[in-house]
This record gives structure tokens, C-alpha cells and sequence, in this order.
């Protein structure tokens, strides 16, 4: 973190407010105001207060138990979410690679696939005629591209959709979760593409479970404990906090 | 129409008949079914007067502008509901949700229009130049159809009874519309309720200038086109409310 490199991502005093019970029939709604008691003021603070700064070309890990608000932190920065309180700024183009294949539908192509993906993620029309031939071959699926992706495994699946999002051409990169699937050759290719991004200077935020992962890939860590930012620091140092309360949790 | 309504559009029809030996072929089958039977039962049973025209063509004239209609709202009330994966992951304008699914339906519209334009050879139908009139009378119709369906889409997400609520609406809806009768039929004490609707309106306006061979009631698709607007900027405004809770609830 050179104080000369302009930060991309800025959280100011961040918080976010999820209700616990969300009315989704006229019958919950109606027994909401009759009996106001209940479903009242059950809420939870997914973030809280969380105040940071990331520069350009950071990789960025984020751990921390299930709950901690991982996911939520990644929705804020994709803007698919807003914080109840607290300001934030994101400075770039952003390419989320959240739950993969989130848009792929499974009586279409692999190809029809890619066409629309690469849309969703909001690439224009005549960049996409490139990248298709690059995504086929990356994902080693030519074989296949013509037949519906219903028919897919599921490491397949996994492979058409991280060569659809790792060819996005974006500066932030949300990685949340995603590489547990594949087998270990195509994990070691996906990590061999994160390094190459890494060297082009994208700002890369990497969520995982996955110790050794992050301790490998990741130069700073963001550990979060129940929406709170429980140390920002080295990698070595959070990963090895992090370490010891799940030790004494066990 | 930017690329990423067009990918949509595409998967909303690509999708839809895959695996079915008629495939997309039951966009026509299934109207033209449908003005079959209607036809026997209307005009051969019941003997609705059909103003002088052959009565398949009177109710297609109404039948294929109310089944746009009320496919578009049918799917756009659950176009959000089932993109939940995308609305979680990726930010974009939501309403392209919307839009997509319209687009797909005045697609299947179009096509099945052919089957009208095969009637209307068959029973030497004189068309005039009023016909051009489609045009404005199609606008209004989108633009009330796209308010509505902002309105619901979002409103739905909250309350799931939106869906269901629609259903049954969209029966009675048809009823109180000259879809299968002439609107010549309504006593006068109702003709109030027929005027504050803009699906009556439209849908007699569109028989005029197709099979009456003269302009429209332009007093009445005056207040069909305010109403419109009105609809449009209601549903507009609740939809763009709502839409940073979408991922929340969704």
C-alpha cells in the first residue's frame, strides 16, 4: 500500500442493514399490522462500520467465518446492493465473478451462453466476436459449445463460465468462493490467468475459504467477524489470527 | 436497442420451445387454436354480431393485440423473480428485465399476425389506408403495457400475491374488453367503464382502422394516451423506488 497509488475503491463508515423477515404475501403483511409486535426490529448488521481503502493493483483477500458479511462486502462493491448508512466510492470498471454462470440458461448453447454473459457483464457487441474464440479455446470446450449446457458436468459448467468472466476486460475483479469446483489442473490454469491479471495491474478481491489459496495469491487480507473488520493487515499476520480463532472455536 | 436486451430477448425465445418437436412454431399454432375454437363458439353458437365482417377476423383483429398485452404483463410480473441470480451478482439497469420480455412477446405478436394477414387474403378483406393508424395505437398500447409491467414486476418482489392476483385480473380484464364482442353491444349505462379502460379503447380502435376501414375515436385514444403516460410515470417512479431493494428481497 504505496501512499503514491491512487486508491480505486473507497468505504467510508459503511454499514448494512438486512431485515431478517421479509413479507412476501399479502397474509404476512396484513398480520404485520395487526399484530405489530412481531416482525418488528428483527434486523441485522451484515456490515458495520467498515472503513478501508484499496489502491489499483491490490489483491485483496477477504476471509472470515460464514455470516461475516463476505458476500455482502462484494455486493456493495458491485453495486448490487446499497449500504444503509455510510458513503463509498468505486473508481472502475468492475467484473464480478460471483456465483459463476449466475446468467446462463440451461436449454441454451454454450456458445448462446457466451453471447449472453458476455453481455450481462456488459461487453460491447463487436469485442464480444473477439473474445468468443478466446473463451472457447480457454475453456477447452469446443467439443461441446454447440450442445445445451443442461447436458454439461457440472466441472463443465464451471469451466465455460470462469473463461466467460476471466476474459472480461475490467479493472476490479470480484472473485467470491468460486474456485472449490474444477478439478485441480483447471484450478492451477485459473490461478495461472488471476497471476497474468495480477501483472496487468488489476485490483483483484479474492473471497475464500480457502487458507492456503488466499496465503498463495493474496499480498493483503481483510478478515471480517460478524460485519466488522477484524484486522486489515499482511497476509501472514491476518492469516495467522484467523487461524487461531478458528482453533479456539474448535 | 442496446446489446445486452437483445442477448435477453434472444434467451427469453431461444428458451422457450427447445425440446418441443413444433418448437417455436406454437407461437402461431397456439392463437390460431385458440381463434378457432373462440370463433365456433361465438359466432356459430352464441351468434355474437360481428358487425358485418367474417367473425374470425373481427375477434383476431382484438384477440392478437390482447394476448400481446396480456402475455407481456403475465411474464414481466415474474421477469425479476426469476433473473433472482443476476439482480444478486451484477448491476445493470433493472428495467431491461423488463423490456426483454416485452420485446420477446411482441415478437411472437408479430408472427402471429401472419395467420391474420392469411385471413384477411382468404376473405378478400378491403384494408385502406387507415391502417397506418396501427402505428400510434400500437404506441400507446406499449406504453401503457411497459408502465404496468414496471409496476407490477417490482411491486411483486415484495408481494408474491402480485403474481396471482394478475391472473385471475387479466380474466376479468378480458371480459370487460371488446375482444369477442362488438363494442356496439355494451348498453349505454356501462359505456363509462369502457372508456376508462385503455385496453377497450385501443383494442376497438385497432378493429376500426383494420377491418372499418376509418380513423379511431381520437377523443377516446386521446384519454388512452394520458392515461398511458400516466400509468407509465407511476410505474416508472415505483420501480426506480424500489429498485435498490431488489437484491434485498429478491
Amino acid at each position: 500500500m504505496s501512499s503514491s497509488s491512487i486508491p480505486i475503491i473507497q468505504f467510508d463508515n459503511v454499514s448494512k442493514k438486512y431485515f431478517k423477515q421479509g413479507q412476501k404475501t399479502f397474509k404476512e403483511l396484513l398480520h404485520g399490522i395487526f399484530f405489530r409486535n412481531e416482525s418488528v426490529g428483527q434486523f441485522i448488521w451484515a456490515l458495520k462500520n467498515i472503513t478501508l481503502s484499496i489502491n489499483k493493483g491490490d489483491i485483496i483477500g477477504i476471509i472470515g467465518p460464514n455470516g461475516s458479511g463476505k458476500s455482502t462486502f462484494l455486493k456493495v462493491i458491485a453495486g448490487v446492493t446499497q449500504p444503509t448508512v455510510g458513503k463509498y466510492v468505486v473508481n472502475g470498471s468492475i467484473a464480478p465473478l460471483i456465483e459463476l454462470g449466475a446468467g446462463f440458461h440451461p436449454e441454451l448453447t454454450g456458445r448462446e451462453n457466451i453471447y449472453l454473459n458476455s453481455a450481462i457483464m456488459g461487453i460491447a457487441k463487436n469485442k464480444i466476436e473477439n473474445k468468443v474464440e478466446d473463451i472457447i479455446k480457454y475453456s477447452e470446450l469446443r467439443k461441446f459449445i454447440d450442445s445445451p449446457i443442461k447436458y454439461y458436468s457440472s466441472g463443465m459448467y464451471l469451466r465455460l463460465a470462469f473463461s466467460v468472466a476471466i476474459n472480461v476486460d475490467a479493472d476490479i475483479i470480484l472473485i467470491d468462493e468460486i474456485l472449490a469446483v474444477g478439478d485441480e489442473r483447471f484450478q492451477e490454469k485459473c490461478f495461472k490467468k488471476l497471476n497474468n491479471l495480477k501483472k496487468e495491474g488489476k485490483t483483484i478481491i479474492f473471497v475464500s475459504h480457502n487458507i492456503h489459496q488466499v496465503k498463495d495469491f493474496c499480498e493483503r487480507v481483510i478478515y471480517l467477524k460478524n460485519g466488522k473488520i477484524a484486522l486489515d493487515d499482511i497476509t501472514t499476520k491476518v492469516v495467522r489470527k484467523y487461524s487461531r480463532d478458528m482453533e479456539a472455536k474448535l | 436497442m442496446n446489446e445486452l436486451t437483445k442477448q435477453l430477448t434472444l434467451r427469453e425465445i431461444k428458451s422457450r420451445y427447445k425440446q418441443s418437436f413444433l418448437g417455436y412454431a406454437w407461437v402461431i399454432f397456439n392463437p390460431l387454436a385458440q381463434m378457432l375454437i373462440m370463433s365456433f363458439v361465438f359466432s356459430v353458437i352464441l351468434r355474437i354480431s360481428s358487425l358485418g365482417v367474417p367473425y374470425p377476423l373481427f375477434l383476431f383483429s382484438a384477440l392478437l393485440p390482447w394476448n400481446l398485452f396480456s402475455n407481456s404483463l403475465a411474464h414481466s410480473v415474474n421477469a425479476l423473480v426469476e433473473n433472482a441470480p443476476l439482480i444478486k451478482k451484477i448491476y445493470f439497469p433493472r428495467e431491461i428485465f423488463i423490456q426483454a420480455t416485452i420485446m420477446a412477446k411482441i415478437i411472437d405478436f408479430l408472427l402471429a399476425s401472419l395467420i391474420f394477414i392469411v385471413f384477411a387474403i382468404f376473405y378478400k378483406t378491403i384494408i385502406t389506408w387507415h391502417i397506418l393508424w396501427i402505428i400510434p395505437i400500437f404506441f400507446i398500447q406499449q406504453l401503457f403495457t411497459y408502465g404496468l409491467a414496471l409496476g407490477l414486476a417490482a411491486i411483486n418482489l415484495f408481494y408474491r400475491d402480485i403474481q396471482y392476483l394478475l391472473g385471475l385480473i387479466l380474466v376479468l380484464w378480458m371480459y370487460v374488453t371488446p375482444v369477442i364482442y362488438p363494442m356496439e353491444m355494451v348498453p349505454d349505462t356501462y359505456k363509462f367503464v369502457f372508456m376508462l379502460n385503455p385496453m377497450a379503447v385501443i383494442v376497438n380502435a385497432y378493429r376500426q382502422v383494420i377491418l372499418g376501414g376509418s380513423s379511431p375515436n381520437i377523443t377516446s385514444l386521446g384519454i388512452a394516451l394520458l392515461v398511458s403516460i400516466l400509468v407509465y410515470i407511476a410505474g416508472r417512479s415505483i420501480f426506480k423506488k424500489l429498485e435498490g431493494l431488489f437484491a434485498d428481497v429478491v
